[in-house]
């Protein structure tokens, strides 16, 4: 047994200081990318709350990082003069109806797709995914027909239903993808032990697809609650305006009342920022699955 | 612990579930109960609560509204025809008062004639949009608010009714229409009939910060553009800048037109068939404004504004001057006093070979789809009357229409209405030397104008170039109108 002699210990604690030296550097280093990231990504969302708690004239006459003159008038204006509540329940029943349907039709559809054999079953899949590249500036004027043929104009249910015609074709696709990726042995399994087609899908497959339904869900959601376009053109009475609308409405010609679109915003904001930060761990899970067997 | 987190986000998720429920059940009660006086379009099919009958017996409207609104001076029929129920939209703009105003008249005038009128304020940045959808699947209005494109884009596709009587009745009955006014809806211009009613004259006023020009020793309005630049020159010291103008693809940036047009450029020939934007003309502009741009005398970003840079920049107090029809005004009364106590306002100055000022009337106008042409024409034609412009034009920033409008003090007392009457006086009419029609606001929706400049200086190319790919656009758009 070979003994360790001064010298050679004096060198291992040199080595073992300059690792971790080094491995301080490394995390150093880190955290200062990572800090100058998060800044990247939080001063936006920063500069629009202090914004919401500004008056008019500091807005424009005094930037500064914190509100000189802390005020809720934006968001009385917001919600008092600008009825924005009724904007935030419209949007809610649009993109909560929205998702509901959007997700069960395209489980079903996807299901459909996935497990069965039949005629133009890879045509229909492509046609489905063609449906959802088609950019809705191309679909708007079309649709406006057709809404008001169905004399749903003007309605949150006719908002609900043209919100279907591009989200369920998306939510499908991707929940193809995510359907692919569980074995259909297990289903197959559930029904040799006496299950329906509907039980195993029910019982087996959509517990074991819980992330790719959440993030399609969230994905739906987003996409209903953010939608403008459509919602100028369907929308017409004040009383009926989503969110998106109701802050287009805060643009009046050439002037932006931004203390109110900046309250409004976070207002907005809330709602997904909070349905993100409770199903990102199904979100990553989802999105990843769907992407790489799509 | 992380068993802990997940339980807890269930139950929070069961219960945002549960709370949305509840929303959309409450919701969908309380729209149904909110919604009886305004409760969408005619094509939502909701039921009209009076029809003809009833409407048949309506009151005259020349008035007192039992609801304390505005009387009407002049008088409309006496007996409306109407299904009972009418839809008009109303052109949203930045004072609140004053589309509170128009669209508690329309109600009250709507009351007294037993016709349940659902006014729908539009935004004047979407109406093209909504016309579009509503023109192809034949949802329009009884009546609506535009600009001056819309209606030439409206009359072309013959989708206006004429309102040549209507318009005859209101000039008689108020001294007669303003020849600005006359001018800009010629019927020449929109199929040989009248196919609007104008209800206010906008256009552009020069802005101009009289506290800064005071200190370099500037006390009156710059009579002509390069005067305007040299005063420029002299105050612009960032972030403070001279001319905070438009460069960009909006139609703020379009004001350069008639920059141009003022030095002598020409979008087009005296037939108005074809482009003739190259010119030496053209070129001496352009060389005026890309050299005073190099000077650094536009603010950073000109080239991508939106059509609120202005606003933004001479409300942030970074401007000296700025052409605006008004709105920052509004904003200044409501919000910056100082502001405004330090601004003035006058008339465009004038180019090397005229004075290009142009002002535009805001119209109003009765699609032909119309279930009630006659009822929407007798609402327009009370909407002319006294009571209510005189309480209109103060919120509203637009210069008169009406001959018997300029006299109201208004127009002699807020210097802000005083440049706008002014410009009605000697403005020049739109698209002046050029001729006003479809392949001019084609030209203009284009944005080849800016696009020029900002091929100068942005691109670097020289002037030559730059003026021979406009020509080239501008081509290409003349054409397809031969």
């Amino acid at each position: 047994m070979a003994s360790v002699t001064q010298p050679q210990i004096g060198i291992q604690a040199a080595e073992r200081a300059q690792v971790q030296s080094r491995g301080r550097v490394r995390a150093v280093l880190t955290y200062v990318v990572l800090a100058v990231v998060c800044l990247i990504i939080i001063f936006p969302i920063y500069w629009m709350v202090t914004i919401s708690f500004k008056t008019p004239h500091d807005i424009y006459r005094a930037p500064s990082l914190v509100p000189h003159n802390m005020t809720l008038d934006n968001f009385r204006t917001l919600i008092v003069k600008k009825r924005f509540l009724t904007n935030i329940r419209n949007s809610i029943i649009v993109a909560t109806s929205s998702t509901v349907i959007s997700v069960t039709i395209s489980a079903l559809c996807a299901y459909s797709l996935v497990r069965f054999k039949y005629r133009f079953q890879g045509l229909i899949g492509r046609l489905i995914l063609l449906a959802y590249l088609t950019p809705a500036s191309l679909l708007f004027i079309p649709l406006s027909v057709i809404v008001a043929r169905l004399q749903l104009g003007n309605s949150l249910h006719g908002l609900i239903i043209v919100y279907l015609s591009f989200s369920t074709p998306f939510s499908t696709w991707l929940l193809m993808g995510y359907f692919r990726g569980i074995p259909a042995d297990l289903e197959e399994q559930a029904m040799v032990d006496g299950t329906t087609r509907i039980g195993a899908l029910v019982r087996i497959l959509l517990p074991l697809s819980l992330p790719g339904l959440v993030a399609v869900s969230i994905f739906t959601f987003t996409g209903a609650w953010n939608e403008l376009l459509l919602a100028l053109i369907f929308i017409t009475s004040e009383n009926k305006r989503t969110v998106p609308l109701g802050l287009q409405y805060l643009i009046t010609g050439d002037t932006f009342l931004w203390g109110p679109i900046m309250a409004g915003a976070v207002f907005s904001a809330l709602p997904v920022m909070v349905l993100y930060f409770l199903a990102q761990r199904f979100m990553v899970q989802g999105i990843a699955a769907g992407a790489v067997k799509g | 612990m992380s068993g802990t987190a997940r339980v807890s986000r269930r139950h929070f998720l069961g219960g945002i579930a549960g709370t949305a429920a509840a929303a959309i059940l409450a919701a969908c009660g309380g729209s149904s109960a909110t919604n009886t006086p305004n409760a969408g379009t005619g094509s939502t099919g909701s039921a009209a609560p009076t029809a003809a009958a009833a409407a048949a017996t309506s009151a005259p409207v020349a008035t007192t509204a039992a609801s304390g609104s505005t009387p009407a001076s002049t008088a409309a029929p006496a007996v409306i025809s109407s299904t009972g129920k009418m839809t008009y939209w109303g052109g949203l703009i930045f004072s609140d008062d004053a589309n509170n105003l128009q669209v508690q008249t329309i109600k009250d005038w709507g009351t007294q004639n037993k016709i349940n009128i659902d006014v729908v304020m539009i935004n004047q940045n979407e109406t093209n949009q909504k016309v579009a959808a509503a023109v192809t699947s034949n949802t329009m209005p009884d009546a609506l608010d535009m600009g001056l494109d819309l209606l030439l884009l409206l009359s072309n596709q013959k989708q206006l009714l004429p309102l040549d009587d209507t318009y005859a009745k209101i000039g008689k009955a108020h001294g007669g229409w303003l020849k600005a006014v006359d001018t800009a809806v010629d019927p020449k211009l929109f199929g040989g009939t009248r196919n609007g009613i104008p209800y206010g004259m906008g256009g552009n006023v020069l802005f101009r910060r009289t506290d800064v020009l005071k200190k370099a020793g500037f006390n009156d309005a710059p009579k002509t553009w390069t005067e305007l630049s040299d005063m420029s020159e002299k105050v612009t010291k960032p972030p403070l800048y001279g001319m905070a103008f438009a460069i960009s693809n909006v139609g703020d940036g379009n004001d350069m037109v008639y920059i141009m047009q003022s030095w002598g450029g020409r979008v087009a020939d005296d037939q108005g068939k074809a482009c003739t934007i190259k010119s030496p003309e053209t070129k001496a502009f352009l060389q005026w404004v890309t050299d005073e741009y190099k000077k650094g005398q536009f603010p950073p970003g000109v080239t991508t504004w939106d059509g609120a840079g202005d606003n933004n920049a001479y409300q942030s107090g970074q401007a000296v001057f700025i052409k605006n029809t008004g709105s920052v005004t509004i904003w200044m009364r409501a919000n910056d006093k100082d502001l405004l106590n330090n601004t003035l306002y006058s008339a465009m100055p004038r180019g090397p070979k005229m004075l290009v000022s142009p002002s535009s009337p805001v119209i109003r106008g009765v699609p032909k789809t119309s279930k009630n042409p006659d009822a929407a024409k007798a609402l327009l034609e009370y909407l002319a009357n006294k009571e209510f412009t005189q309480k209109y034009y103060p919120l509203a920033i637009y210069g008169p229409v009406l001959q018997d409008e300029t006299t109201y003090d208004l127009f002699k007392t807020d210097p802000v209405h005083i440049g706008l009457a002014d410009l009605v006086v000697n403005g020049t009419a739109p698209a002046f030397p050029d001729v006003s029609n479809t392949a001019y606001a084609d030209f203009n929706n284009n944005y080849i104008v800016p696009k020029m400049i900002q091929r100068v200086v942005i691109d670097h190319y020289d002037l030559d170039k730059a003026i021979d790919e406009a020509q080239k656009s501008g081509d290409a758009i003349y054409a397809k109108y031969k």
